[in-house]
């Protein structure tokens, strides 16, 4: 298999021999961070952008660190920092930023697509770090680089995804993968959270928490955004975690070896109790480890294509 | 196939092989000898598992290490084709041991830049000597090779390629083929 793309945009857009490409390499950089000196000079000389429009800890850092461990120069950008503000349109901050001999641009951006509008105007490589409700095609990876590293292969493999599956371009990202890798994938959580919809392209959809997790291998669950209670979707917090929260009592109509994965941030007691996010069933904190791995694997594949 | 002839056979491999883990041997004979093998991925980690057995007859015991030197290359993308990554494992301190790098053609000498590089991020080792099969006498760098089974002078649009097993039609054997 050969790497031949010059962007990261999506999952959508990968077939199943890329996806496995990024996953391979992601093992050997993994390798890496166990080392004495954790970090390789491949990017050496080569500079990366990290261009948040919308406000990121978490990935951010995952990104600047995997930028660093390969040996890129880094520059971080904000928008509230950027001229954007002063009313320069995307496309014109973007041509600058490139104006200056950048290699990648890693970004961020609420606006679905807006990272493939940008690719199309530029040379240099350009990574989605999370677009609106669309993609963030770095966490899906992480996520199966960690389900793949636990149970071996995705073929017949039963994957929840418990949540607010529509707001959630994680959802999104795991559900393409997941299902390009030959995994079986369940959506679960309130009807107002999962469309039946996503029936249509071969996920089951289930809005009963015993029904959803009961053969399921892995189960991920995505936060419950507070910032979205005041729409509606669920009468309130305490509900939510009563129907669909995992808890203590929950794990015992699971199987024995389940996964239990989040992305974070967590909100403990709401979608998952904290028994439950630090028992031994949890892999949150390896998602972390290996997400680093995932990122350095996919800046290095896109950085080593000649433009 | 016309483009390619053989310059060495099998049993050649084999006579080469067996006369660098001598040398090799009799470097540390008599000593409390305490070194390791390092093949670079991929066919110097074939030529090494093939000098560690022979060493193994000889009586000794090496440590044994492969090392992937993607990540350390000088053409980074510059080259149509990344060539994908393999495992490294060095399974042991690195530090003050006495290594023995090993690969399978001794070219331009960059591959064993980048390793070098590679290996020294691992900790500070005592001294590292390269085994190749074969030199070809002209690198770009200056590196040379400490323990060599055969020198081959080519011009430069020829490439060495060692066949350890049967491949693509080809018989075991090392190759003068034109360069793809």
């Amino acid at each position: 298999m050969q790497w031949t793309r010059k962007d990261l945009l999506s999952i959508y857009d990968l077939s199943a021999e890329e996806i496995t490409c990024i996953l391979d390499t992601a093992e050997k950089f993994k390798e890496v961070s166990e080392r004495r000196v954790k970090k390789v000079p491949a990017l050496r000389g080569m500079t990366v952008v990290n261009f948040f429009v919308e406000p990121s800890t978490r990935t951010r850092v995952s990104f600047e660190l995997a930028e660093q461990r390969l040996s890129a120069d880094v520059v971080n950008m904000q928008a509230q920092a950027s001229s954007l503000l002063k009313g320069e349109t995307l496309l014109d901050t973007v041509k600058n930023i490139e104006a200056l001999q950048v290699d990648l641009v890693v970004m961020r951006h609420s606006a679905p697509g807006a990272q493939n509008f940008i690719a199309d105007h530029l040379k240099c490589g350009v990574v989605n770090a999370g677009d609106g409700a669309h993609e963030h095609p770095t966490q899906a990876l992480l996520d199966l680089f960690t389900i793949r590293e636990k149970k071996g292969s995705f073929k017949g493999l039963n994957v929840t995804i418990l949540g607010d599956i529509l707001h959630s371009r994680v959802a999104r990202s795991n559900i393409w993968g997941l299902l390009k890798l030959g995994a079986n994938v369940t959506l679960a959580g309130p009807s107002t959270l999962v469309p039946r919809e996503f029936e249509s392209i071969g996920c089951r959809v289930c809005h009963h928490l015993d029904e959803a997790i009961k053969d399921a291998d892995v189960v991920n669950l995505l936060r419950i955004q507070h910032e979205r209670q005041t729409v509606g979707f669920f009468p309130s917090t305490g509900e939510y975690a009563a129907w669909f929260g995992i808890k203590g009592s929950t794990m015992a109509k699971m199987k024995d070896d389940v996964l239990i994965m989040h992305p974070g941030p967590i909100n403990r007691d709401v979608e998952l109790a904290s028994e439950v996010a630090d028992g031994s069933n949890s892999v949150i904190l390896e998602q972390v480890t290996n997400g680093l791995a995932v990122r350095m694997a996919v800046l290095f594949l896109i950085a080593g294509v000649r433009k | 196939m016309e483009s390619s002839r053989q310059l060495f056979s099998a049993g050649d491999i084999d006579a080469g092989v067996k006369e660098i883990a001598q040398k090799i041997a009799a470097r540390f004979a008599g000593k409390d000898a305490d070194f390791a093998l390092v093949g670079i991925q991929q066919m110097g980690v074939v030529l090494a598992e093939k000098i560690y057995n022979e060493m193994k007859n000889l009586g000794y015991s090496p440590d044994f290490g492969k090392l992937d030197i993607t990540m350390y290359r000088d053409d980074f993308g510059k080259r149509d084709i990344l060539p994908m990554i393999n495992e490294t494992a060095i399974p042991f301190d690195v530090n003050d041991k006495e290594i023995i790098l090993v690969d399978d053609v001794l070219s331009s000498g960059r591959t064993i830049r980048a390793a070098l590089d590679a290996l020294t991020d691992f900790g500070r080792p005592g001294f590292i000597r390269l085994a190749v099969l074969v030199d070809r006498g002209e690198p770009e760098f200056p590196i040379r090779a400490d323990y060599v089974g055969f020198k081959v002078t080519l011009p430069a649009e020829r490439k060495v390629k060692v066949h350890f097993i049967e491949n693509n039609g080809f018989q075991p054997g090392i190759y003068d083929v034109k360069w793809q």
